[in-house]
């Protein structure tokens, strides 16, 4: 019924007039004379809803990178439909999102496939996770990093993408392909895939281990226990993530986890079922990120 | 929303059976913010517009084939399914409307260069603060005024009768009587002291005449370029109160001290380069050098210029970056007048004193530059002399309510803890080449 009303307008703003029904006459008139001037050149039509932006997260489309701390909306466990989809989250302090590079063999434009130095200006609490960030700051550029765990302001820290036949002996906040590294070294921020940005072992006091190296790949022990196969050009940090003490914090009361944004879970009693207690198994098969060569048969 | 569909909307609104009311016309207007989310054609006017929206597709790219010519739909001005859509090239005004006018992209404009230049302006943050703006103008500091500075305030001939007394109300009329509230903010306070100050040295004008050839100017416009190793680098921007004279000022440091500035070495910071913090355009006008007055000023040597924290609101700057934000602002106003006097790119025979004074309200920073070369493209030969004096205190505390600890008074009401050589530094600044 309303796509008949629409077309019957649009109908009315053609140029070739049909007959009409005397009541919608009048109408008419007062249609051409504001219709003519735009209807000579082809019209287009017009929209009768427009996207519903309540739904959308517009503070994250900023593409440009920032150091300065962005305002963030909570979605309280929403999710685009309304509904609730993550029970337990809601209310909280306050929280300014403070852009992290997560890819930290990122060159600057004119200095690209250099190994480059960087000063840490700053190391802060975040809000938005369990680590320390650190403000770091190289050539013309400031960014925000995942502060190591003896990371001071005025340390300088190096990125470097070059593997060579001997391991470097690294310190801790450098970045490192995970081919230049002794076996044995702790490590943080791990890529899975060259280049993408590092999505592994990134909370606070977590570190995996590198175990050994493959021809081309390296072997990495994540905190849980899970073994992980990726190429050796994926860059890491050294060291131990920053806020080592943060599984010792005590909440004390209800109202800090209040604080944080975790609302009460539902007292309702539930039998628990086969899910619930210890559960001892082997540990899963190594996960390979690498597509290696299969090897056919003839 | 076109102007036109909104009025063949408003005027085919009775054919509609759900009305659309007029508020939910200006909600369905495409142009209310985030003009970058397309709104997807939604055939249904129902009162509920809350409903689930599915997530958006990127418009299918379009091809245009040379010999091809797609048949669309435009010329039947109704959606036919088969038929491709129109396509409508962008509209433009074909006649000058300032009111909507829209700027063309960095590389269109007809000041666009190739090479980018760094431009510092009043808002500039500077990471290493006054190190980083040492670098960038070439000069060596010195942390202390020099003494023929400090000597002249000594001379009871340059001191004004009852000077402490004089100065300690003039702190008080800006800390607490400028006001009907129960205290005056620091923009304001600090702004009516600095006034204050500053009438006070102007009362010696009755000894000394050559304070009557100074006047003083607010907000004039400073920018000036000059050539650093390879990069190109810009001051641009609004001054704080600016005293100019119509001579210039005396030089602080004889011939041999210049000379031996050439054995100084430059302090870098490595990892960082001097060039952060800084804006970097590539829409620029070269060889701008303008002082902000026009050449027949009758008092175009710029003597001091005052600096307050305050000033602008959105800037917060730590005592650093505000102390680099002076030393190269003075850079700049030397520096245009070198250019102007020598021409470009020379070794100054007469060198181009400007001072300046910084303050919080309660903390002064005192600053006498010395401009001798302004070939600045290498990191060798002559450099340019700052004199720098630190945070200096003028008073304590200026307390409306006393602070009470355990029932004892701490600190009491009103000023407590005045320091008078602070305000013989200013006037001695005040007084430099009046004397």
């Amino acid at each position: 019924m309303a796509l008949s009303c629409l077309t019957r307008a649009l109908r009315s703003m053609t140029l070739s007039q049909p007959a009409l029904l005397s009541s919608q006459g009048v109408a008419q008139t007062k249609l051409a004379p504001h219709v003519t001037g735009v209807v000579l050149n082809q019209c287009r039509g017009f929209l009768t809803t427009a996207s519903l932006k309540q739904n959308k997260t517009q503070w994250k489309l900023r593409e440009k990178y920032t150091i300065k701390p962005i305002g963030m909306k909570k979605t309280g466990g929403r999710d685009y439909t309304g509904k609730v989809r993550t029970h337990g989250i809601g209310g909280g302090h306050k929280q300014k999102y403070r852009m992290i590079d997560f890819q930290r063999l990122r060159y600057e434009p004119t200095k690209v496939d250099q190994p480059f130095d960087e000063k840490v200006v700053e190391v802060r609490y975040d809000p938005c996770r369990t680590a320390n960030i650190a403000m770091v700051a190289g050539g013309s550029r400031m960014r925000w990093i995942i502060a190591t765990e003896n990371m001071q302001p005025g340390d300088i820290i190096k990125t470097s993408a070059v593997i060579g036949r001997m391991a470097v002996s690294a310190n801790e906040g450098d970045a490192y392909p995970l081919g230049a590294l002794p076996v044995g070294s702790l490590v943080n921020n791990l890529e899975i895939q060259p280049g993408k940005g590092s999505e592994y072992i990134r909370a606070a006091g977590t570190s995996g281990v590198l175990l050994r190296k493959v021809n081309g790949t390296a072997i990495i022990q994540l905190p849980s226990k899970q073994q992980v196969q990726v190429l050796e050009t994926c860059m890491v940090t050294v060291g131990r993530v920053s806020n080592i003490d943060h599984n010792k914090q005590i909440i004390g009361k209800a109202g800090r986890n209040r604080w944080l944004g975790i609302r009460p879970s539902s007292g309702l009693w539930q039998r628990k079922g086969g899910w619930a207690g210890r559960k001892i198994k082997p540990l899963p098969p190594m996960k390979v990120y690498v597509n290696l060569p299969s090897i056919s048969a003839s | 929303m076109f102007p036109e569909t909104a009025q063949c909307l408003k005027a085919a609104a009775p054919l509609f059976s759900q009305t659309v009311l007029l508020k939910d016309l200006s909600r369905l207007s495409t142009h209310g913010g985030g003009s970058h989310l397309q709104a997807r054609r939604h055939l249904s006017i129902s009162r509920c517009l809350t409903s689930k929206v599915r997530p958006v597709r990127t418009p299918r790219e379009r091809v245009e084939i040379p010999g091809l010519e797609a048949v669309t739909y435009g010329e039947k001005m109704h959606y036919v399914p088969g038929l491709s859509k129109p396509f409508h090239p962008q509209w433009e005004r074909s006649y000058k409307d300032p009111g909507h006018y829209r700027a063309p992209p960095a590389h269109e404009m007809p000041l666009f260069k190739d090479r980018s230049c760094f431009v510092f302006n009043q808002r500039t943050s500077a990471l290493e603060g006054v190190l980083q703006a040492l670098w960038l103008t070439k000069t060596k500091l010195i942390s202390s005024l020099p003494p023929q500075l400090l000597s002249l305030s000594e001379n009871p001939a340059n001191q004004i009768p009852d000077q402490d007394e004089r100065v300690q109300n003039a702190i008080k009329h800006a800390r607490f009587w400028d006001t009907t509230e129960e205290r005056p903010g620091k923009e304001r306070y600090s702004n009516t002291m600095m006034v204050n100050l500053l009438h006070l040295c102007a009362t010696l004008q009755s000894s000394h005449p050559a304070i009557g050839r100074r006047t003083q100017a607010e907000k004039c416009s400073l920018a000036t370029t000059w050539r650093r190793g390879e990069d190109l680098f810009q001051i641009r921007g609004q001054n704080g109160l600016l005293h100019t004279c119509m001579d210039p000022l005396p030089e602080v440091s004889g011939k041999q001290e210049v000379s031996d500035t050439a054995d100084h070495v430059l302090e870098t910071f490595y990892p960082v380069s001097p060039t952060i913090n800084l804006q970097k355009v590539n829409v620029y006008k070269e060889e701008m050098n303008c002082s902000g007055f026009r050449d027949d000023y009758p008092y175009p040597h710029a003597h001091t210029l005052f600096f307050l924290e305050g000033a602008d609101a959105n800037c917060k700057l730590r005592p650093d970056q505000f102390r680099a934000k002076m030393l190269m602002f003075t850079f700049g106003n030397a520096l245009v007048r070198a250019q102007k006097l020598y021409g470009p790119q020379r070794v100054l025979d007469r060198p181009v004193t400007v001072q300046a004074v910084g303050t919080n309200g309660r903390i002064f920073q005192f600053m006498v530059f010395q401009l001798n070369t302004t070939d600045l493209s290498g990191d060798d030969g002559i450099k340019n002399q700052v004199w720098l004096d630190e945070d200096v205190e003028l008073y304590d505390f200026a307390k409306v309510r006393p602070l009470i600890q355990r029932k004892q008074v701490k600190v009491p009401a009103g000023l407590a803890g005045y320091k008078p050589e602070a305000f013989s530094k200013f006037l001695s600044l005040y007084l430099h080449g009046a004397v």
